[in-house]
């Protein structure tokens, strides 16, 4: 029983470990800036384009393919580098005290743009760049082979997160930007640059987002498209985990993803709605997420 | 008497001048709708059937195209989904500019276009919608299918690997979840029933279009241990389940099904041993289509101009436009050389026989033309520089035909295991 129990939760893990590097980056821009990026998942597409190119690169020029390694982060860091801040300071500050529905407006028609930008650029054929998954080699889990590459992101994702946790609590910059998801109001009447604060944390997610992307690239292919489906996921992530709330994404990744693999493993017919049937039941219960507070009000 | 005499002689002149005038009346060009996929993961598969398009209308028009009509395609991105297909087709054939279509790739399209054909009036060739449902009804008056149907397609790959090993007994099942993957499982199912009930399918997964990843489908295939993983997968989608699969050992496991394997084995390295195929026989290295005798030199000059071998998609394509070349040639002939109109075209497509590059057909009364089917085993052949299809059995496509106004699925599940014994021989050709 254990043992046919251990194959489900590795494909879960592995699963939510992808899906939580979006919703990570998307949960923290919001808890900081109060928009909610619907091109979030534009910038984890991109960041999986910019990674398979770099990688393909690698190999074409015939340097040792372990840079595909180091690769995969410089492609993420380049990606935030490169967007982070030009869309914060442009598009999204400009969106600040107009309303929501102003936001997802920009904020749609801003992946509108990236989507076509990614088929300008790339193309339209798939990508496919491998080979870190080939460098790690298979391992066997309960009589399945698994792609080390898969346990690998397990590890790297719970060092995201708990590195993040760290660097929030234990680092200047990080309490800055606590005091300003705490209150923005009060961070700004103590002399916080709180704009400064705005960049920094959506060129966080920016990375996160596109860390993801480039982290998903060596098992599977990269194509049009991809910055949609993921989006859509990383929406129903952070909702279930309550919006803002790190450590909600991250259970609700892993719900999630469990819940998508039981899916394929018993009923695949339920395998694309499943974890919106999650989402759906989670927010009847609990409308602000499992990890989320009704505001205070203020009186 | 007198003036009707004379009446006569003006009227057999005037209908001599406007028949001499017909023969010459004809338009500056043929212009052709032609639907497929350039964009998104599905283009992997779309972009071999247009430059199949873009060659062989290069090639009838350097021989002076249809009577004497150059074709000026129109092509039209099936990327953009259903809704925007029917828009642009309508577009195209009320724009007056195009007067027959070569339509569609997705069977998903197919079917949403075939009700818009009848209103339109148009004639139309499928030129890669397979979907044994297209013309279930038989009631297409301007839908005609020369290229191939799914009940004798996946039938035939049922028969091949039992053929191979008849001992299989688990089956599994990943395709993708539109009609065409759920048709093939219940196709194959039926077939694999009919010819012998204890074999079991122990999953049946069906991912959606365009994934761009299948681990989790890879674990639960594996943990099933089938003997026969069969799959439909087309596109970039079938590439990339092919690349996660391997390293994770399916195809060490199972025997694996690729029925649109033919199309990724110059850009993967499909395992030896894994049985692919293509839909139809447009197998360009088939046997008949060397003896045709027209394949080869198509598949030099398609690869002198695009760098790579032309796949199964392309010689559909090709096909289908041969197709359409025969079709207007009947209509000239059949009409004093006046070009056709739409009636005329279709009264042509009517029971027509064509020798394609890769066979032979001839339409049925409800429009669909039965194509031989052609499966094999990759493997390594002398003068190819990448995996390539060997142990090649040609099915008789008319044998795997249900009889018109039958339900196929009733009908596979109707047919004994005496209908079948023909079918299952081990494959022995090189």
């Amino acid at each position: 029983m254990v043992s046919t129990l251990i194959p489900l939760f590795v494909d879960a893990l592995a699963n939510a470990a992808i899906i939580f590097f979006v919703a990570f980056g998307l949960t923290l821009a919001f808890s900081v800036l109060r928009v909610l990026n619907v091109a979030h998942g534009s910038l984890y597409s991109i960041g999986a384009y910019v990674a398979a190119s770099f990688g393909l690169w690698i190999i074409s020029a015939g340097l040792n393919p372990w840079l595909t390694f180091p690769a995969l982060l410089l492609s993420a860091a380049f990606v935030a580098a490169l967007f982070g801040p030009l869309i914060e300071m442009t598009l999204v500050r400009w969106t600040y005290g107009r309303g929501e529905a102003v936001q997802i407006l920009v904020t749609f028609a801003l992946f509108l743009i990236l989507e076509d930008l990614q088929r300008l650029v790339f193309g339209v054929s798939s990508l496919y760049a491998d080979t870190p998954m080939a460098l790690l080699g298979i391992s066997e889990i309960g009589g399945i082979i698994y792609l080390n590459y898969q346990l690998l992101l397990i590890a790297i994702a719970a060092v995201a997160l708990f590195g993040t946790r760290l660097f929030i609590r234990h680092t200047r910059t990080g309490r800055l930007l606590a005091v300003v998801v705490a209150d923005r109001e009060v961070s700004e009447a103590m002399g916080i640059n709180t704009r400064r604060i705005f960049t920094l944390a959506f060129t966080l997610g920016v990375f996160l987002a596109a860390l993801g992307g480039a982290m998903a690239t060596p098992t599977m292919g990269v194509a049009p498209g991809l910055g949609a489906d993921t989006m859509v996921l990383a929406f129903a992530v952070a909702a279930i985990g309550g919006l803002g709330q790190i450590e909600g994404a991250a259970l609700a990744a892993i719900i999630v993803a469990l819940v998508r693999v039981l899916a394929i493993y018993y009923v695949p017919e339920l395998d694309a709605v499943a974890p919106y049937i999650v989402m759906l039941l989670v927010l009847l219960v609990r409308p602000y997420g499992l990890f989320g507070k009704p505001p205070v009000r203020r009186i | 008497m007198r003036h009707p005499k004379i009446l006569s002689i003006a009227l057999a002149a005037a209908l001599s001048v406007t028949g001499a005038a017909q023969a010459q009346d004809r338009p500056a060009e043929l212009g052709v709708g032609v639907f497929t996929f350039t964009s998104g993961p599905a283009a992997a598969y779309g972009m071999p059937g247009r430059q199949g398009a873009e060659l062989i209308i290069e090639q009838i028009n350097a021989e002076g195209g249809i009577g004497g009509v150059p074709i000026v395609p129109t092509y039209v991105d099936e990327g953009q989904g259903a809704q925007g297909v029917i828009s642009e087709y309508r577009r195209l054939a009320e724009s007056g500019t195009v007067e027959a279509m070569i339509a569609a790739l997705s069977s998903g399209n197919c079917l949403a276009l075939a009700p818009v054909t009848e209103q339109l009036q148009m004639p139309t060739l499928a030129w890669n919608c397979d979907t044994h449902q297209l013309l279930l009804d038989g009631a297409s008056s301007y839908y005609y299918r020369p290229n191939g149907n799914t009940i004798p397609e996946f039938m035939a790959y049922a028969l091949y690997f039992l053929a191979q090993n008849p001992d299989v007994r688990r089956v599994a099942f990943i395709n993708p979840d539109y009609s065409f993957g759920h048709d093939a499982a219940a196709i194959v199912q039926a077939t694999l029933q009919a010819i012998n009930p204890e074999i079991e399918i122990v999953a049946e997964l069906f991912p959606r279009l365009g994934a761009s990843t299948y681990q989790t489908e890879i674990s639960r295939l594996s943990a099933a241990r089938p003997d026969v993983i069969f799959s439909n997968l087309w596109g970039a989608d079938l590439e990339n389940f092919v690349r996660q699969a391997m390293p994770r050992g399916l195809f060490r496991q199972s025997t694996v099904v690729l029925a649109l394997g033919e199309t990724i084995l110059q850009t993967v390295d499909v395992p030896e041993g894994t049985i692919v195929g293509v839909l139809g026989d447009g197998y360009w290295r088939s046997p008949e289509a060397t003896e045709i005798g027209r394949a080869g030199a198509f598949a030099e000059a398609y690869r002198a101009r695009f760098g790579e071998d032309p796949v199964f998609p392309t010689m559909k394509m090709v096909n289908a436009f041969l197709v359409l070349q025969a079709a207007y040639e009947k209509a000239l002939a059949d009409n004093d050389g006046a070009w056709p109109d739409s009636a005329a075209l279709i009264a042509a497509l009517e029971g027509l026989t064509v020798e394609t590059m890769t066979g032979t057909i001839t339409f049925r009364g409800d429009n669909d033309a039965p194509v031989d089917q052609i499966v094999g085993t990759v493997g390594a052949v002398e003068g190819v520089d990448h995996p390539a299809m060997t142990q090649l059995t040609r099915f008789d496509g008319s044998a795997l035909m249900p009889p018109m106004g039958t339900d196929p699925i009733a009908w596979i599940a109707s047919l004994s295991p005496e209908f079948f014994a023909p079918f299952l021989v081990p494959a022995t050709a090189e």
